[in-house]
């Protein structure tokens, strides 16, 4: 299945992107990169931060491909993504997808299910798909790498 | 650790293949009804087989057999005096215990202990409820997670996991970390290790 097949299933909407929105959802991404590690934050929280940076990064990707993801399934089709905009491995996206899955249960009856080195995991994480993502923006989009990549 | 060998050998020393593949079923899912055909599907039996085992068990007063209109549906007896030892000896084992053990068992040289807790753990789990496990060893989330997957599709459950490694888990046991503390004093279903390598890790398990 290519990404034009996923606008056909109504899961991806086509839209033009501008280097200030690329600029600006890789800021966030750093944002959030630096805002997981404050000390203090329960892990639960770091975790999630963290997570919205991969998140951020991997929406970046998207949208320079000329597309966002629907709203039904949106964290989802945006990890699942990857495959299609930046060549992510299967295993970068599997593991995304544990963390996507672990960050929704843990939002419930499952106050605290989280561990230190389960929030540094996913940090680490988002940091290697943010690099991933901006050196693929450089290489395969640089009409839209005028702004600040963060 | 010798408890993870053990695991799938409970249950089919206990009982035979018939029956552990029926009281799995039917004392898994409590709360529902099968017929004839889907419990002889499930445990890979013969029809006639499957009849004599279900037989026995409704003799017994181990399970039900309710007849709507032509349909003929068999459950466990929530009367049966050993309901709960059953229904608590099927979850450990068969139930969720093997399929578990089994696939956390390439891990198992790194894992100090491993328990399920929650509903799962305290017997109240209904279909489709998650289940829950804990980790404390030498290894990630994510190693921990990808074994799990094909339990996963197995039990037809969303498996949560929570990887500690042995330092970190032993300093906030110390510090009297809430999550933990109500995981451990809550019921739970050791996997790998038990109640002497909890207790090494600084830990004790309050309740039964």
């Amino acid at each position: 299945m290519t990404l034009r097949d996923w606008v056909q299933n109504g899961w991806l909407a086509e839209q033009q992107t501008t280097p200030d929105e690329i600029s600006n959802l890789l800021r966030i991404a750093q944002r959030d990169l630096s805002d997981s590690q404050t000390p203090g934050l329960s892990a639960d929280w770091r975790l999630n931060i963290a997570y919205n940076a991969a998140l951020q990064a991997a929406t970046a990707a998207l949208a320079a491909q000329g597309y966002r993801a629907g709203r039904e399934a949106h964290h989802l089709r945006v990890i699942h993504s990857l495959e299609h905009t930046i060549g992510a491995s299967g295993s970068l996206i599997t593991r995304l997808d544990y963390f996507r899955k672990k960050r929704n249960a843990s939002g419930y009856e499952l106050s605290g299910a989280t561990s230190d080195q389960e929030a540094k995991e996913m940090l680490a994480l988002a940091r290697k798909l943010r690099d991933e993502v901006r050196t693929w923006l450089i290489a395969k989009h640089p009409e839209l790498c005028g702004g600040d990549l963060a | 650790m010798s408890t993870s060998d053990q695991g799938d050998r409970l249950s089919t020393t206990l009982f035979g293949r018939t029956r552990r593949a029926v009281l799995a079923l039917l004392y898994g899912h409590a709360d529902e009804a099968f017929y004839l055909r889907q419990i002889a599907r499930v445990s890979g039996t013969g029809l006639g087989t499957v009849q004599r085992e279900l037989a026995l068990l409704t003799a017994a007063g181990i399970i039900r057999r309710d007849a709507r209109g032509r349909q003929v549906y068999y459950r466990a007896n929530a009367e049966c005096p050993v309901f709960a030892e059953l229904k608590s000896i099927v979850t450990k084992t068969v139930g969720a215990g093997d399929t578990l053990r089994a696939a956390l068992r390439p891990l198992a040289g790194r894992i100090r202990v491993a328990i399920v807790y929650g509903s799962q753990a305290a017997g109240r789990a209904r279909t489709g409820s998650d289940v829950d496990v804990l980790v404390v060893g030498r290894v990630t989330f994510a190693q921990v997670v990808s074994a799990l997957a094909g339990a996963q599709a197995i039990l037809g459950r969303e498996v949560n996991a929570t990887v500690y490694p042995p330092t970190e888990f032993r300093a906030k046991v110390a510090q009297g970390h809430g999550f933990l503390k109500r995981v451990l004093q809550g019921p739970v279903m050791f996997l790998i290790g038990g109640e002497n390598d909890l207790a090494r890790l600084g830990s004790k398990w309050v309740v039964g």
